[in-house]
């Protein structure tokens, strides 16, 4: 049976592989009220990937209505130190106020492959999160924090302390420690410690993976995890080198051009300053990449942006 | 029915614009040593800017050049020159796309200048 999807929901789902999209109208068929099928679809609105959407959809099937609605409606009995940001974002998105009051899913990525497909949103709408007093402030901060206010007349020194997710209140279980992912060459991690410093204040988390090794992504599902970052605006890192696990040289995945069925990424070395275009068949191929220093002929790792919908 | 979509204007539409256009002002940022936190308050500043109208977003671009920015000449010209650029709607949230990937390249490829050493043969 079909049942009506939203034009935002339509959008994103537009963005999602084939087999995606058959278990969303699945996970519709599935829902047990409309209530819930509207909570899928919005999950879906607002850029969740299917594996998320999928471990939403099952814990909302075994809630009646009014559970589900409890579960993923913020009041007042919302927990302290929630930021407004996040409570305003709680009323779009039911699978984010479903983790905000506690809630868990455990997607299975694996389980839908391009694995590493994560939706595009339209811009990186990452927020500085400002903790403020709850509730009886929350009305103030709102009323205060009109269209028109911008951080000029609020300088850094006056601001509160940021808040991450992981400061989140206490009366939600620590998040359990993924499986650590794929050794890098000697177990080394290069770069996630030093993104994750240099981005705090853009609210990005980042992991490191190698391509093509055991226990690392495959090529094509690292390109289709960078794609999904590029759509959302950001850049990503990759070390390549002249064989798998044999990282020499770091660049940077700025671009992505689709032209038809072609599809062209724009790299970047820092160090030579060459920016150039290459064909997404040749890096599919691991035939060599146009740089100038033919060692670095192929992708070697990937270092994959994490957790946004988490932190904004 | 939905409302058509603008296109976005010449500068907004260039396949570069998040490429060459965007290194290009990174060198330049780069050359001045603009501090990264200053990158990050900027994209958090233009986020209010969702949903302006163009008139309303250029001169705030300017504001920001003039009061946040006035210290660091080079991001202030450079929201200067991209103000002048705004045409039409369309181009407002690419400009604030433009500004994001340009703080987080400037992030990643600090991060990557100071990770390289770790690489077989100083990743250079």
């Amino acid at each position: 049976m079909a049942f009506p999807v939203s034009e935002e929901a339509t959008d994103q789902l537009a963005q999602w592989p084939q087999r995606a999209r058959a278990l969303f109208a699945e996970l519709l068929d599935d829902a047990g009220s409309d209530l819930q099928r509207e909570f899928i679809q919005r999950a879906v609105a607002a850029a969740h990937t299917p594996a998320e959407v999928h471990a939403f959809a099952d814990e909302l099937r075994g809630m009646s209505d009014e559970e589900a609605y409890e579960a993923c409606t913020l009041n007042e009995s919302a927990p302290e130190d929630y930021t407004v940001t996040q409570l305003l974002r709680a009323e779009a998105d039911p699978l984010f106020a479903f983790e905000l009051m506690g809630g868990r899913i455990e997607p299975n990525e694996d389980q839908h492959s391009s694995s590493g497909f994560i939706p595009p949103r339209r811009a990186l709408d990452t927020i500085e999160l400002e903790a403020v007093a709850p509730l009886d402030a929350v009305a103030a901060a709102v009323s205060k924090k009109k269209s028109s206010d911008s951080f000029e007349a609020d300088s850094p020194g006056t601001r509160v302390k940021k808040l991450d997710w992981n400061d989140l209140p206490s009366n939600r279980p620590a998040p359990q420690k993924k499986d650590a992912g794929p050794s890098s060459s000697n177990g080394t991690r290069f770069l996630e410690s030093l993104l994750a410093e240099a981005t705090r204040g853009l609210a990005i988390s980042w992991k490191e993976q190698d391509v093509d090794v055991p226990g690392g992504l495959t090529m094509a599902d690292a390109l289709a995890s960078a794609a999904g970052a590029l759509s959302r605006g950001i850049p990503v890192p990759c070390a390549v080198g002249p064989a798998p696990g044999d990282h020499r040289r770091f660049i940077v995945l700025m671009q992505l051009n689709t032209s038809g069925k072609n599809r062209a990424w724009q790299l970047y070395d820092p160090f030579s300053s060459e920016l150039l275009w290459a064909n997404e068949g040749d890096l599919l191929a691991k035939a060599e990449l146009p740089f100038a220093n033919k060692l670095n002929r192929r992708l070697t790792r990937i270092v994959l942006p994490q957790s946004l919908r988490s932190t904004f | 029915m939905a409302p058509v979509k603008s296109q976005p204007s010449t500068p907004f539409a260039s396949r570069e614009l998040n490429g060459e256009v965007l290194l290009e002002e990174l060198g330049d940022l780069r050359n001045a040593q603009v501090p990264q936190k200053l990158l990050s308050d900027l994209v958090v500043g233009l986020r209010d800017l969702e949903g302006v109208r163009v008139s309303e977003a250029a001169m705030r671009l300017k504001q920001l050049a003039a009061n946040r920015f006035s210290a660091t000449p080079s991001l202030a010209s450079l929201l200067v020159r991209w103000a002048a650029k705004l045409k039409v709607e369309a181009d407002v949230p690419l400009l604030i796309s433009h500004f994001e990937r340009l703080a987080i390249t400037a992030a990643i490829v600090a991060s990557v200048r100071r990770a390289s050493d770790s690489l077989k043969g100083g990743g250079r």
